[in-house]
C-alpha cells in the first residue's frame, strides 16, 4: 500500500471557507493514493490541497437504504463495481478546528472534483 | 483492480453538496442498518411468538397420533424450521449487534470505509435473516397444519378365530353377543359364542400370510 506524505504540513489556522480552485484537483490527483478495501469500496487517501491535513474519502458503489419494498430487499445483489471511469466530488473531511466553521461542518471547506480511472491488471 | 486519478472539471456548489451528502449518508449508513436489523428482529419475534400463542386454538397437539408417515413428514418439517429459525435468528442478531471479532491495525484504513464495509455485510446478513425466519415461519405453519389435519394413525385391531375362519379389523360394534368387524373385505359379524380365540394386535397380518 502507497501512503502519501503531506509536502506542508497541516495548517488548521486557515479558516473555513468554502472554495475551490483549478490546483486543488491537480494537487489532489497527484498526491491521493487509491485503496480498493472490498468489491466496490474504496479509499481515497491524501493530503488537503487546502490545508493539508491527511484526509481518507471512502468512494463506494451503493448504500442502504431501507425504504424499499420487502421483496426487492431480499432479492438485492452485490453493489455493482463503479464505472471504468467517474467524476467523484471531493471535500475536505479534515478533524481540524479551522475558524470560522459553522456546527456540524467538517474540514476546511475546499472541494474539487478528481475523474477516477480503473482498469483490469 | 488498479486505479489511477486524474483531475476533473471544474467543481461547483452542486459538487460541494453531493460530497457533503454522500459523507452524512456514510456516517448514518450503518445506525441506519443496525436500527432497521432491530426492528425486524423484534418484529419477527413477535410474529413468531404469535405462531406458538396461535396454538391456543388448536386441534391435535400429539404427533404419535398421526399416521405414521405423516408423522415423519412432520418431524422433518419442524427440524427445518429449527434450523432455519436458529439460523435466522443468529443472522438478525449479527446484523443488530455486528459481529465479536478483532480487526488486525494494520488493516484499519478509514473508519468511514470500515462502517460502510460492516454495513453493506450487516445488510447481507438482515436480508438472509429476514428470509430464514420468514421460511421457518412457514414450516412451523405447515408442520401444525399436517399434525392438525392430516390422517390418523390407525387403532388397535382384533383378530377373532372361528370354526369358519379368522376374521381381523377393528371392531364397529358390540351387541347381543355379536362383535362386528370392519374386515379388507368388509364388514362381518361374527358370534362371540363361537369364537375360540380372541387377540389384538397392532395389524392385521397381510393375506397369504
Amino acid at each position: 500500500m502507497r501512503v502519501s506524505n503531506p509536502a506542508s504540513p497541516p495548517d488548521a489556522s486557515l479558516p473555513y471557507s468554502e472554495i475551490t480552485h483549478d490546483t486543488y484537483a491537480v494537487d489532489a490527483a497527484k498526491s491521493f493514493t487509491v485503496t480498493e478495501l472490498t468489491h466496490g469500496t474504496t479509499v481515497l487517501r491524501g493530503p488537503c490541497p487546502r490545508c493539508h491535513a491527511l484526509i481518507d474519502i471512502p468512494v463506494v458503489s451503493g448504500i442502504f437504504r431501507s425504504s424499499r419494498s420487502v421483496a426487492g430487499w431480499l432479492r438485492a445483489t452485490a453493489p455493482k463495481a463503479a464505472e471504468a471511469s467517474h467524476d467523484e466530488p471531493m471535500i475536505c473531511t479534515c478533524e481540524d478546528e479551522h475558524p470560522d466553521r459553522p456546527d456540524g461542518r467538517s474540514g476546511c471547506g475546499a472541494y474539487w472534483i478528481l475523474t477516477i480511472w480503473s482498469s483490469a491488471q | 483492480m488498479t486505479y489511477h486519478l486524474t483531475p476533473g472539471p471544474q467543481a461547483d456548489v452542486a459538487d460541494l453538496r453531493a460530497a457533503r451528502e454522500r459523507g452524512r449518508l456514510l456516517a448514518a449508513e450503518l445506525p441506519r442498518v443496525r436500527e432497521a436489523a432491530a426492528a425486524w428482529r423484534n418484529g419477527l419475534g413477535g410474529l413468531l411468538a404469535a405462531l406458538v400463542g396461535f396454538s391456543l386454538i388448536k386441534g391435535r397437539s400429539d404427533v404419535s397420533q398421526l399416521a405414521r408417515s405423516w408423522a415423519a413428514w412432520v418431524g422433518i418439517l419442524l427440524l427445518a424450521a429449527l434450523i432455519a429459525g436458529a439460523a435466522g435468528a443468529m443472522l438478525l442478531i449479527r446484523a443488530a449487534s455486528g459481529r465479536p471479532s478483532v480487526m488486525p491495525v494494520h488493516e484499519l484504513l478509514s473508519r468511514n470505509a470500515a462502517d460502510h464495509i460492516e454495513a453493506v455485510t450487516a445488510a447481507a446478513a438482515l436480508r438472509r435473516g429476514i428470509a430464514l425466519t420468514l421460511i421457518c415461519a412457514a414450516l412451523l405453519v405447515a408442520a401444525v397444519g399436517a399434525t392438525w389435519y392430516g390422517p390418523q394413525r390407525n387403532g388397535p385391531v382384533l383378530q377373532v378365530t372361528t370354526p369358519s375362519g379368522t376374521f381381523c379389523g377393528p371392531a364397529v360394534a358390540l351387541s347381543d353377543g355379536n362383535l362386528t368387524l370392519r374386515t379388507a373385505g368388509g364388514q362381518v359379524v361374527v358370534d362371540l359364542e363361537e369364537a375360540a380365540a380372541i387377540q389384538a394386535a397392532a395389524h392385521c397380518p397381510k393375506p397369504g400370510t
